[in-house]
């Protein structure tokens, strides 16, 4: 039962009789009005920027622009610099290779080098616009292990002068010999070793960003967004290292081409494929497999890429005897795969996708399977030497199945958020001075939150939550200027317009949870349009050729929220999008940084510090179920959020040791209403010190022996403060949130890779891991009950998982 | 619907299983706090049954589990906005009356004042709804074939109608929060299956076997009450927290823990015989 009634306070006159045809009438012209203005707004101002830049714009200049690429098998090189030393001057290619370069007309030596690949150095003579793509070659081992290395080095070095911050960079090859957990390399694991960035649980891919929640990462693959990264129980990623070309991890200053999460951006990329030559990899680890086929199409031009990798626990269950056992299904898999084509010099066509799936089954009576799925297409222009376009259509889908077989009990839930996504994206290097980037994008997103089905002789009456809709524009425009050759700044603003479409009935609700009003909307109107400006802004200051200083402000807004209040990530884990009464979260940060080379390059010394403050946070009122509550927001409640600290990274990066040392000082608070007495208190992940130090050793060309040791203080967590009894059984009484803390957690884990072949045709290699080499018991729960010695005594009992676990794994190429 | 529980509790069982993981008991330094009362009060449809409220206080974790009552409150039920009638103190430390029968349909409301503290509640006792049987089933559990308890009954049509029921083997009561709701389930045949997860192997007196007596209260609670089980079952019972542990929704207003009940009550038993 419904009626149409009041929204807003503000606007509770406007609607005093309201009905559905007025909501139709009246809210329109609001809308539209209230769009426009802010569209005018936005294009002035980027106009505004437009002219001064074109202003700026010398005439006795010509432009060298191409594509860097890597000679061995053709994938594009992202962020590879491209200088003339004798002028100071340099750029670094895009994520899609792509470089542009002003220069005074005349000859130039142009010296181009990239993570892994020896420097090239070209003679241009340049009398107009020249273009000219770059095949570089892999570097050789000797060169990796040369003492002084000037540019080129085994790891990816951060940019002195670059205005971005708050960025880790990793290439599949630096993570390469860093021990892992059951054999499986995981991307989302090695980004937890560097600073601002925490696990979110032992052998959990999961986690958090300077001091924001796990909801709170943009975690994209080719621009898809990814809505649940974690397979099984989160102890591994969705992605498979084999297929993965390169990660950046954004914690603070995003580009404004980033909006939609308030804590950070995990930007992944596929690679392209071989388009030399035809290439089979594969590994053979204790719990999985991969498989992994690449080669051209059609040579040079372009390129197909199929990757697989599969568990196989399920077998072992399988081969038991025992019916009980072998009923039980337990496994995941991933399928990535890529295509490319090069269509003349000026484009390039590019698609991809990546689908997985978990499956989990008890005998004939539970099953519950879940994955996720993404689609991009992409499509590159050159319209000139120096307008980069980049149009990208993109699918995101993620859902969940359970379904129920027991006795007369026969039901399905299912749950599944999707996305049709479409961007544009232009490049334009518009001097030697200015770096412009502007685009839109407009994502349309379906939620279905729930939809129980069941036959006719279940106990279970069919239960189908309110399919939700939404509609999500950006649109922004930011500028690099290098104001001189010290001093780099950058600029921009990303506007976000969120609108909530019906049909469906919306709530409102009072101070206790409870529905006052429903209010119907019919298809396609709009509920509510959030508009919100993202001001970004960083500036660098070079002190000298090894040190230089930070700075950057970003504004994030996050429109769809994950609703779990589970100790451990879950696949039922609900999104949500802002509703009338959920808002937008907003955060914004300020960061300062400080950079120094040192030895010669071979050392990064890094330390970043930033403040945080976020608005709208969500949290659940005590009690509350979600699982099947079309009006979900009289279970939340809402308030805000600070988090502060310092990150020290000191990184060496080349020679036969390499690796690095991070140390995060932080804190993370919230202050909800209705949670600890509305006073501030400490998030889960609040971890007052959390160290990582990683060490690699290239003993020769057979052996490489790595080791980490990570330290982190216990999360803050909420143990009872007393007991009682209710019914027989002792109970626990509560007094604060989060007042206590879990046992400090440390673990040394060890590995070694055994180079076997390496010949032009075949390689292969063993990888050996220890997880917890010392056997360390940390802390996964820990849980109180009536002691089973003295049933008159209380006890606290700590659950501990990983302990030395070893692992093999065969990898090879051919 | 519990599939949150159990999806977390395969998955919980099944990450132990396949990790091998160590439990291990821990000395923990928790705060003091200072006592909170603790009222619990029941009122059902069984004659000869009185009216019961039990009052005890919080300890710290430290203490031994036994629970002394509060004595000296003054504490008074009213039905259906009849005038209040008192309960009196019995040697067992609880307070009680015979004066009225709990009669579904009516509204009682509760009032304890303790040393110059008040507190109030009110619970409406739902109409009752009958199990029609009670039988075991045998059940798969990651490799452990285990008996469960099944009770049959009929919800009846319109949303609100919630239910607790209360195990017994052999008389020993099984420490499980058995609640449910008919969100999903209004106007159904309902087949409840007591799911129960027993994870200490060296306690097998929890397990229905063979033979065994095996005997269950189903009770008809209204929604606020269920509430309260449901929230101290998900946060507060120390194990295996699905959320982040917290007091229960409770209905006693003025700051005391515990709930008041005014609840049916029917009870089946059967020796296990399959």
């Amino acid at each position: 039962m419904f009626r149409t009634g009041n929204r807003d306070g503000e606007m509770n006159a406007m609607y005093t009789n309201s009905l559905l045809i007025q909501d139709i009438v009246l809210i329109n012209p609001v809308y539209t009005a209230a769009m426009k203005e802010a569209t005018t707004k936005f294009l002035l101002m980027a106009t505004a920027v437009l002219m001064f830049l074109f202003h700026a714009q010398a005439q006795d200049k010509a432009s060298v622009s191409g594509v860097v690429k890597s000679k061995k098998n053709g994938e594009t090189l992202i962020g590879a610099s491209v200088r003339v030393a004798a002028l100071n001057v340099g750029t670094t290619s895009n994520e899609y290779g792509f470089y542009s370069l002003s220069l005074p007309k005349g000859k130039h030596v142009l010296e181009i080098s990239a993570v892994g690949v020896a420097i090239k150095q070209l003679e241009i003579n340049l009398t107009g616009n020249l273009r000219m793509d770059v095949a570089l070659e892999e570097a050789n081992a000797n060169e990796l292990q040369g003492v002084v290395v000037k540019s080129s080095s085994t790891m990816s070095g951060r940019s002195l002068s670059s205005t971005q911050m708050g960025v880790e960079k990793l290439t599949m090859k630096e993570t390469k010999n860093i021990p892992v957990l059951l054999g499986e390399r995981d991307v989302l694991k090695t980004v937890q070793l560097l600073p601002g960035i925490k696990s979110a649980g032992e052998g959990s891919s999961g986690f958090y960003v300077r001091g924001g929640a796990a909801d709170q990462n943009l975690i994209l693959l080719d621009e898809a967004p990814v809505y649940n990264a974690s397979h099984l129980l989160g102890f591994f990623s969705t992605f498979n290292s084999d297929a993965i070309k390169d990660i950046n991890v954004y914690k603070g200053g995003m580009p404004a081409q980033y909006g939609g999460r308030l804590s950070s951006v995990l930007d992944i990329k596929m690679n392209d494929g071989n388009n030399q030559d035809y290439n089979v990899g594969g590994s053979l680890g204790l719990i999985s497999a991969k498989l992994n086929v690449e080669g051209p199409i059609q040579k040079d031009k372009s390129s197909f890429l199929v990757s697989g990798r599969r568990t196989y626990i399920d077998m072992f269950l399988k081969a038991s005897k025992d019916t009980a056992i072998n009923q039980n299904t337990l496994y995941f898999y991933d399928l990535n795969g890529k295509m490319n084509f090069t269509l003349g010099s000026k484009d390039r066509l590019y698609l991809s996708g990546y689908f997985g799936r978990d499956k989990l089954g008890v005998g004939k009576t539970f099953a519950l399977n879940w994955g996720n799925g993404t689609g991009t297409l992409r499509w590159n222009h050159i319209f000139s030497n120096k307008l980069f376009s980049n149009t990208s259509l993109i699918f995101s889908n993620y859902d969940y199945k359970i379904s129920i077989r027991s006795g007369s009990n026969d039901v399905d839930v299912f749950s599944q958020i999707r996305d049709w996504n479409i961007k544009e994206e232009l490049q334009w290097y518009v001097s030697d001075k200015h770096n412009l980037r502007m685009g839109v994008n407009a994502i349309y997103h379906t939620m279905r939150p729930g939809e129980i089905t069941s036959s006719e002789s279940s106990n279970f009456n069919n239960s189908i939550l309110q399919r939700r809709y939404s509609w999500e524009n950006a649109a922004y425009v930011s500028d690099v200027w290098k104001v001189s050759p010290k001093f780099n700044l950058s600029y921009g603003v990303r506007a976000t317009a969120f609108s909530i479409l019906g049909k469906g009935d919306f709530y409102n609700i009072d101070a206790d949870g409870k529905v006052t009003d429903t209010v119907h909307y019919n298809d396609g109107q709009v509920v509510k349009t959030y508009f919100n400006l993202e001001p970004r802004a960083a500036a660098s200051y070079q002190l000298n050729s090894s040190t230089s200083l930070k700075t950057s402000y970003v504004r994030n807004v996050q429109n769809l929220h994950l609703i779990s209040n589970s100790t451990s990530a879950s696949p039922t884990d609900k999104w949500v999008a802002s509703t009338n009464i959920i808002k937008p979260e907003i955060s914004d940060q300020v960061s300062l940084g400080y950079y120094k080379n040192l030895g010669n390059n071979v050392y990064e010394l890094t330390v970043e510090a930033y403040y945080k403050t976020m608005q709208n946070q969500v949290d659940y009122r005590d009690g509350a179920d979600v699982f099947n509550n079309d009006a979900i927001e009289t279970q939340l409640l809402f308030g805000k959020g600070r988090a502060y600290g310092i990150e020290w990274l000191l990184k060496k990066k080349a020679g036969q040791f390499t690796g690095w040392l991070s140390y995060t000082l932080s804190k993370t608070e919230r202050k909800i209403n209705g949670i600890n007495n509305g006073e501030w208190y400490n998030a889960r992940q609040d971890r007052t010190h959390d160290i990582a130090i990683v060490g690699m050793y290239q003993l020769n060309d057979k052996w490489t022996f790595s080791a980490n040791w990570i330290f982190y203080t216990g999360d803050a967590i909420t143990f009872p403060s007393g007991k009682y009894k209710v019914d027989d059984q002792v109970v626990y009484y509560y007094t604060e949130r989060n007042g206590y803390r879990m046992p400090n957690y440390h673990r040394l884990d060890l590995g070694a890779t055994l180079q076997l072949a390496k010949r032009k045709k075949f390689s292969s290699e063993l990888t050996f891991s220890l997880y917890n080499a010392y056997g360390r018991e940390n802390a996964y729960t820990i849980n109180f009950r009536e002691s089973k010695d003295d049933p008159n005594k209380t006890e606290a009992v700590r659950v501990a998982l990983f302990k030395f676990v070893p692992s093999v794994s065969y990898n090879f190429k051919f | 619907m519990r599939m949150k529980k159990i999806l977390h509790l395969s998955l919980t069982l099944l990450a132990a299983g396949m990790f091998a993981s160590c439990e291990r008991v821990i000395d923990i330094n928790l705060n003091n706090a200072a006592p909170k009362y603790v009222i619990e009060g029941v009122i059902t449809n069984q004659p000869n049954v009185p009216a019961k409220v039990l009052i005890t206080q919080t300890k710290n974790f430290s203490e031994d589990n036994t629970f002394p009552p509060v004595t000296g409150a003054t504490v008074t039920v009213s039905d259906n906005g009849g005038a209040p009638v008192t309960l009196e103190a019995k040697a067992d430390g609880s307070y009680q009356t015979s004066a009225f029968v709990g009669t579904p349909g009516h509204t009682y409301v509760l009032n304890v004042v303790i040393n110059g503290a008040a507190f109030t509640a009110t619970s409406t006792m739902p109409q009752q709804v009958n199990m029609d049987s009670l039988y075991t089933s045998d059940e798969n559990l990651f490799g452990d074939v285990i008996k469960i308890a099944n009770v049959d009954f009929k919800d009846p049509v319109g949303k609100g109608n919630a239910y607790r029921w209360v195990q017994y083997i052999n008389g020993r009561k099984e420490k499980t929060i058995f609640v449910r709701d008919d969100d999903l389930t209004d106007g159904k045949d309902v087949q409840r299956k007591l799911f129960y997860f027993n994870d200490d192997d060296d306690d097998d007196t929890r397990d229905i076997k063979l033979n065994d007596n095996l005997r269950i209260e189903q009770l008809c609670i209204d929604m606020n009450v269920y509430k309260y089980w449901y929230s101290l079952d998900a946060s507060a019972t120390g194990e295996n927290q699905q959320a982040t542990p917290a007091n229960p929704v409770t209905n006693i207003k003025g700051g005391a823990l515990g709930y008041f009940s005014a609840h049916t009550y029917q009870v089946k038993e059967i020796t296990v015989a399959q």
